[in-house]
């Protein structure tokens, strides 16, 4: 069953920009923002959520798409 | 009708093994280009700062007090109870550490930079501010890389291309090679830099499933009685945080009564690769170094030594293949990563099995006690793997 696309969200206050969610993002090279995190600005479809998970702070927050 | 090259190498990232990649490129006498996206090298800091002396000697960098915060002597190695293994070369080896350090931390702004002037004094031409937005194969020797400096969109034409670009590093995806990192083998790592901890020149080692699960917690010295205390922790093995983890042993740990007047000065994490060296680690005009080949202990999630000393062999590396008039096709880039297999890369992969066996135990008293026991024997004067 295809995963509904989601948005993250971060709280930059929380985040330390230590990289780590791009790290372990699998999706292709671009998927980031300017901050060194995952990209905020476009959909992820592939839902995997490492980069929530692998965040030392818990600084990410996914809604639907 | 290409326009001729303007560098033979540009590396896209100035941390240790980018800028030693570049410093040993123009030592060999290419024309070497660095750029970095960052206003300042090592920041914000992503990493404890321990390195052995061993590991600057290999690659020529002298201790300079610029950078040096503190020196190591050696070890101690804690169970999840808190029993100590003491491995202090001072006492141990004192014919030859009781005066020269094991090894040091340095402060990773100051070592970076420093590491960016030796290349700057070799001839590297280095651009700060500057980010790799991608890359275009103009011919089978050469390649433009697409930039943007300080706003500014600018291209340039090289020969090869070093991705030194970290653990997130985008240079390897460009050319379709498998960096992906699995959430099981990156370390999501915090530390706080803190005043108010006695330490005694040794690197501090906690291990333990309840302490730092898939990993390790340390406390490490720093200069002016400041310390590291930190962790890294294995997400698919807990729910709960490295945030969480750290207070934790902060508040309710056999160290806590010793932590207990401890501020906190700094905030740094990052993600640590506790993973095999990527399979593949070069394609045609291009090679990776560093954290982005995953080049990273992965028993002690060390980097700063795998990665100086494999940006040596890069550098050194593309400099023979330059100066031998070669094409730098994928058949012939893959000799560096047989050099680098010979010099580091069969210890790495041991270590990794290793890790493997470790983390793969179901039992958890049993897991721990092998971990316990291996960091124990590995920074102790009989490891096969003092090297590494």
């Amino acid at each position: 069953m295809a995963k509904h696309p989601v948005m993250f969200e971060i709280d930059w206050n929380a985040c330390i920009k230590c990289g780590a969610c791009v790290a372990v993002c699998p999706l292709e090279a671009g998927f980031i923002s300017a901050f060194d995190t995952i990209a905020v600005d476009k959909p992820c479809d592939v839902v995997c959520l490492a980069c929530e998970k692998v965040c030392p702070v818990t600084a990410i927050r996914h809604s639907d798409a | 009708m290409s326009r001729s090259s303007d560098y033979d190498l540009v590396v896209i990232g100035s941390g240790p093994a980018g800028a030693t990649t570049a410093r040993y490129a123009a030592e060999n006498g290419l024309r070497v280009l660095l750029v970095d996206k960052k206003q300042e090298l090592g920041a914000p800091i992503q990493c404890s700062g321990a390195v052995s002396a061993h590991a600057l000697s290999d690659v020529e960098v002298m201790p300079e007090s610029e950078f040096v915060l503190t020196p190591i002597y050696g070890f101690i190695v804690y169970d999840e109870a808190g029993n100590p293994v003491y491995l202090d070369y001072r006492e141990l080896k004192p014919d030859v550490y009781a005066d020269a350090p094991l090894g040091y931390v340095v402060d990773r702004r100051r070592f970076d930079r420093a590491l960016l002037s030796m290349a700057e004094d070799s001839g590297v031409e280095s651009w700060l501010k500057t980010e790799a937005l991608g890359v275009d194969r103009i011919s089978p020797d050469l390649l433009e890389v697409r930039l943007r400096r300080l706003g500014q969109e600018v291209s340039v034409r090289t020969r090869i291309l070093a991705g030194a670009d970290g653990v997130q590093s985008q240079v390897g995806k460009w050319f379709g090679l498998a960096t992906h990192i699995k959430l099981s083998e990156l370390a999501s790592c915090l530390q706080y830099v803190v005043d108010g901890v006695e330490t005694e020149g040794l690197l501090e080692i906690m291990t333990g499933h309840a302490i730092a699960p898939g990993g390790y917690a340390w406390i490490f010295p720093k200069q002016n009685k400041h310390a590291e205390v930190g962790l890294g922790v294995i997400r698919t093995m807990t729910d709960d945080d490295a945030h969480a983890y750290l207070e934790k042993l902060i508040k309710d740990s056999f160290l806590s009564d010793r932590l207990k007047d401890l501020r906190v000065l700094e905030i740094q994490g990052g993600g640590v690769p506790l993973a095999a060296p990527l399979k593949q680690q070069y394609s045609d005009n291009m090679l990776l170094v560093g954290d982005a080949a995953r080049h990273v202990n992965p028993i002690t999630g060390g980097g700063i030594h795998t990665a100086l000393r494999c940006g040596a062999i890069a550098g050194r590396f593309i400099a023979d293949v330059i100066r031998g008039g070669n094409t730098p096709d994928e058949q012939c880039m893959s000799a560096y990563q047989q050099r680098w297999s010979e010099e580091l890369g069969e210890s790495m992969w041991r270590l990794y099995r290793r890790k493997r066996e470790i983390f793969r135990q179901r039992d958890i008293d049993r897991r721990n006690q092998m971990l316990f026991e291996t960091l124990s024997h590995y920074f102790s004067p009989e490891s096969e793997y003092r090297k590494i």
